[in-house]
């Protein structure tokens, strides 16, 4: 079942004076299948920000279309856009984005509360999400009291307890040592096995070897993708690697 | 023009968020203070009719204005310094020494200490001449000031003063920044922060203080005790509201917080943990706009009700006569001798018609005044046993005398009195009183009088009146109270004739001509007599409505133009504290709100969340002052009466004007300050 269905995504910035037009996406297609764990790769200035803030509703796209389980995201009217993401999509940033007033269970519990779930039913929910990312012991502690991967799996744990259809993942090993970083992307696989589709953007080889599917963006336009198959995450990384080898040597021979 | 003179102006220009109302601030508390000082030194307002108080008054307002300058100019600076700890790190880090960063700071002070005081002079000037018809008008005297007031002696001073506190805080400066290291300032904003803890201790002391302070307003019912007891009731109260600000406030938000239904809803959630961290950082801010606004309250509605109460307090106090007049003359063998009643009677309608207010009717009063301690109808003489607190004055009078005053006859056996409780403050007891013991002679009360023809103006002490069988009862009084007090403390007989004149008004205007055509009588009088002295020497006492009134306007007058003014400055003093209060927390709020807007809040959800948080913030001091007011209002009641003041309707409305009109003043400063607060928000 297709999750997500992208058909010739464009976006174009124009400057303030209208004198400068940046052409950020030229016409991005592509599906992502329930259950699948993609990552999006790119340089810097590639459009991969502008196109996960696309899809996150976050931004609205010049021409093509986005469909979130069926539903195209422009139908979404302006006074549900919140309410829309909250319920369909989770997001895992770079820098975290903890509310240093809440505890790290106040915190994970907030979607759910702006949600309007009950309050007896939060703890029902959080239990099981936290178990399954290893914080149940930080949860009374403050943001500022733990350590980044703990609070990255905070995140994490934030963007599931809604049960989203998508999690959307914008550099989350991005702020994190080596350690925890691959601590995190263990974290994000066990997700995944367990259901949920992954769309993570990374510039990082290390992270992108952890997907099932590889999807490189340059000058606005998807350039090539990968496939895992029945590599393991060591073959995948050697596969990313040559093909960024190649992708630059391409481009310095045009 | 050096460097660090040029980075300095541009500092000044790039954040002027902090520094115009710096200027601001500067300017105009200088105004204020050289309004005031002015006011103390300028002969010319001090010559009008009743402006005789005003130096004296200014004084204080000098006081409080310079004591208020101060601390209000080192918050400011404190704050400034702390929003910019960020970009002294960056400069430090860039490669300047803190020697460099040192000098753009002093030249950042000093332009805006050169700004601020030439701002401050500028207004001071402009307003003084306000102020000055304002004082003209409050003391009902013509206007004597056709020009400005413009002298060094008055400019220099208090400029002089605000740049001892601009070097002051030049060198606090300095002082910080040596202490400082550049990597803690560059991370000092990311560092999270704990959140704040209920010290039980504080907040228990916070509220007896509170209660206390409350208590004392409400219970304490002998006005001259209220004098003492107000200062200890503003201490306590003050005490409990800086207490419990900072306390109380947490302790209800983490019970809020505890109960899970309730702070797990979409609206509270945010709302309190928000408020939480907001009330530890500015429980103290909020308690000193309490603290300033419940000042200009107070200030304000007293003496607006007082100045707005004086035809009132001089009706009361001259209810039938504008003149009290005794005189005696210097004989030329060394004796005091009375200047008789009929010859007074002549001189004083003489004179009135001479200037034009023609006398309606004069009569002689003779009574006898003594003060006693008073206590379950026993006066005591007593010179040490009688406290201040039950003091009161008697009047006596003759049962004669009461008839010729008011015309009706009063029969008396010799131990039998009639008793008049004039103090409207007296307890209940003493209406229902039997017997009055007096110098160990107990009098039987045969009936109690609903007024007493002698007013003695302008005391506050509980008074009672007494009417006698006759002189021989008088008499023993008399010598009983001069052997308790002895020869130089005792009361002695009072003689005096009342005149009341035709026309009230008429004669409160020439009162002047008045006094100087019956000291012209009294000299052709005394010159007439045979034995008079070589140099023609007499005494008298006076008492005349007409000085009473301008001695009154003066002294409200005074009272009222000082109230406002320090309101003024209380009130800007608040706008102060509101405007910087808006401005840290807008920039504190900015990460935060984009973060929930990420995580799927709404626009208009996060403003809804940090709007009612500002709201509660703002309107929570407006409302701890109105109950404050509303506790100090029994005992500010019985001050006022002190005061001569003593209707109670006036002062409701006035307080209640006063109220309104600064609730008006507190939502517009508001509603401008959250206007750049959304402003650095977006």
């Amino acid at each position: 079942m297709t999750i997500l269905e992208v058909r010739d995504l464009k976006k174009t910035y124009t400057g303030r004076f209208g004198a400068q037009r940046v052409e950020a996406l030229k016409g991005v297609s592509f599906t992502v299948e329930a259950g699948e764990y993609v990552a999006i790769m790119g340089e810097s200035g590639s459009g991969k920000t502008t196109l996960l803030n696309v899809l996150a509703a976050l931004d609205k796209p010049t021409g093509g279309t986005v469909l979130l389980d069926g539903r195209d995201l422009s139908t979404v009217r302006d006074g549900e856009i919140a309410a829309f993401r909250r319920e369909n999509l989770g997001f895992v940033f770079q820098e975290f984005n903890l509310l240093d007033t809440f505890s790290i269970r106040d915190n994970i519990l907030l979607p759910l509360v702006l949600g309007g779930v009950r309050a007896n039913e939060l703890e029902e929910r959080l239990i099981p999400v936290a178990a399954s990312l290893g914080i149940t012991e930080i949860l009374d502690k403050y943001p500022y009291e733990v350590s980044g991967g703990q609070k990255q799996r905070a995140a994490a744990a934030r963007a599931l307890i809604t049960r989203p259809k998508l999690l959307l993942a914008d550099e989350p090993t991005g702020a994190l040592d080596s350690q925890s970083s691959s601590e995190l992307l263990r974290v994000f696989e066990q997700i995944n096995r367990a259901g949920h589709t992954i769309l993570m953007v990374t510039h990082s080889t290390d992270a992108a070897s952890h997907a099932k599917r590889v999807l490189f963006i340059r000058d606005g336009v998807v350039f090539h993708q990968l496939y895992r198959g029945e590599s393991t995450n060591e073959q995948l990384y050697q596969k990313i690697s040559d093909t960024l080898t190649m992708l630059r040597r391409g481009g310095a021979a045009e | 023009m050096s460097l660090y003179f040029r980075i300095a102006a541009q500092n000044v220009r790039k954040n002027y968020r902090f520094f115009i109302p710096r200027i601001l601030t500067e300017a105009g508390l200088l105004a204020c203070l050289y309004i005031v000082y002015t006011l103390v030194r300028d002969e010319r307002m001090s010559s009008v009719k009743g402006g005789a108080y005003l130096p004296t008054f200014m004084v204080i307002g000098v006081a409080v204005i310079s004591l208020l300058s101060v601390i209000l100019m080192l918050y400011t600076n404190s704050f400034l310094m702390k929003q910019r700890k960020r970009e002294f790190g960056l400069y430090n880090v860039l490669g300047m020494e803190k020697r460099h960063v040192g000098k753009v700071l002093f030249w950042e002070g000093a332009i805006g200490s050169v700004l601020g005081v030439f701002l401050g002079l500028l207004l001071g000037v402009l307003f003084y001449k306000l102020s000055a018809l304002l004082i003209c008008r409050l003391l009902a005297v013509d206007s004597v000031l056709g020009f400005y007031y413009v002298r060094a002696e008055t400019l220099i001073p208090p400029a002089l003063f605000f740049l001892a506190i601009d070097l002051f805080t030049t060198l606090v400066n300095w002082i910080g920044l040596a202490r400082m290291k550049p990597v803690e300032l560059l991370s000092s904003a990311q560092t999270g922060e704990r959140e704040p803890r209920v010290r039980w201790l504080m907040l228990l002391v916070g509220a007896a203080s509170l209660g206390a302070g409350y208590w004392l307003s409400v219970s304490t019912e002998n006005p001259l005790r209220a004098i003492v007891l107000f200062f200890v009731a503003v201490f306590l109260v003050i005490l409990g509201t800086y207490f419990l600000f900072v306390t109380g406030t947490t302790f209800v938000l983490k019970r809020l917080k505890a109960n899970r239904s309730y702070y797990y809803q979409k609206r509270h959630m945010t709302a309190v943990s928000g408020l939480l961290y907001r009330m530890k950082q500015n429980a103290v801010g909020l308690a000193s706009i309490c603290i300033l606004a419940t000042g200009v309250l107070v200030m304000i509605s007293t003496t607006v009700s007082l100045y707005a109460g004086t035809e009132q307090t001089l009706d009361r106090n001259y209810p039938r006569h504008e003149l009290y007049l005794s005189a005696d003359y210097d004989t030329a063998d060394g004796e005091l001798l009375p200047i008789p009643f009929e010859a007074m009677r002549e001189i004083i309608t003489d004179a009135g018609a001479r200037c034009g207010v023609p006398v309606r009717q004069i009569e002689q009063q003779r009574y006898l005044t003594v003060g006693y301690a008073f206590e379950n109808g026993v006066c005591v003489t007593d010179r040490n046993e009688g406290s201040w607190t039950n003091a009161a004055d008697f009047i006596y009078l003759t049962a004669g005398a009461y008839e010729t005053l008011t015309g009706e006859a009063v029969t008396l056996a010799p131990d039998e009195l009639a008793f008049c409780v004039i103090a409207a403050n007296a307890p209940k007891e003493h209406y229902e009183l039997e017997t009055l013991t007096i110098g160990g002679q107990v009098y039987r009360i045969k009936a109690y009088l609903p007024s007493f023809p002698i007013e003695t103006a302008m005391i506050s002490t509980n008074r009672y009146g007494v009417v006698v069988a006759d002189d021989a009862v008088l008499e023993a009084i008399y010598l009983d109270q001069r052997e308790a007090y002895g020869e130089t403390y005792c009361s002695s007989f009072t003689d005096r004739v009342c005149v009341s004149f035709q026309d009230r008004s008429r004669v409160r205007a020439l009162g002047t001509e008045v006094d100087k055509a019956i000291s012209m009588g009294l000299y052709t009088w005394v010159e007439a007599q045979p034995d008079h002295t070589a140099d023609v020497t007499w005494h008298s006492a006076w008492d005349a409505y007409w000085e009473s009134a301008e001695a009154v306007y003066g002294m409200y007058g005074t009272f009222l133009f000082l109230g406002i003014l320090l309101g003024l400055v209380c009130l800007f003093a608040t706008a102060l504290i509101i405007y910087y209060k808006q401005i840290s927390e807008g920039y504190e709020d900015r990460g935060r709100y984009q973060i929930m807007e990420k995580i799927g809040m709404s626009q208009t959800e996060v403003r809804a969340s940090i709007r009612s948080q500002v709201l509660l913030v703002f309107f929570l001091p407006l409302a701890a002052a109105a109950v404050h007011v509303c506790f100090a209002f029994p005992m500010l009641l019985r001050l006022l009466r002190l005061l001569l003041l003593s209707s109670t309707g006036l002062f409701v409305a006035c307080t209640a004007v006063t109220f309104a009109v600064f609730a008006l003043v507190y939502v517009a400063i508001y509603s401008v300050t959250a206007r750049t607060y959304y402003k650095i928000v977006h």
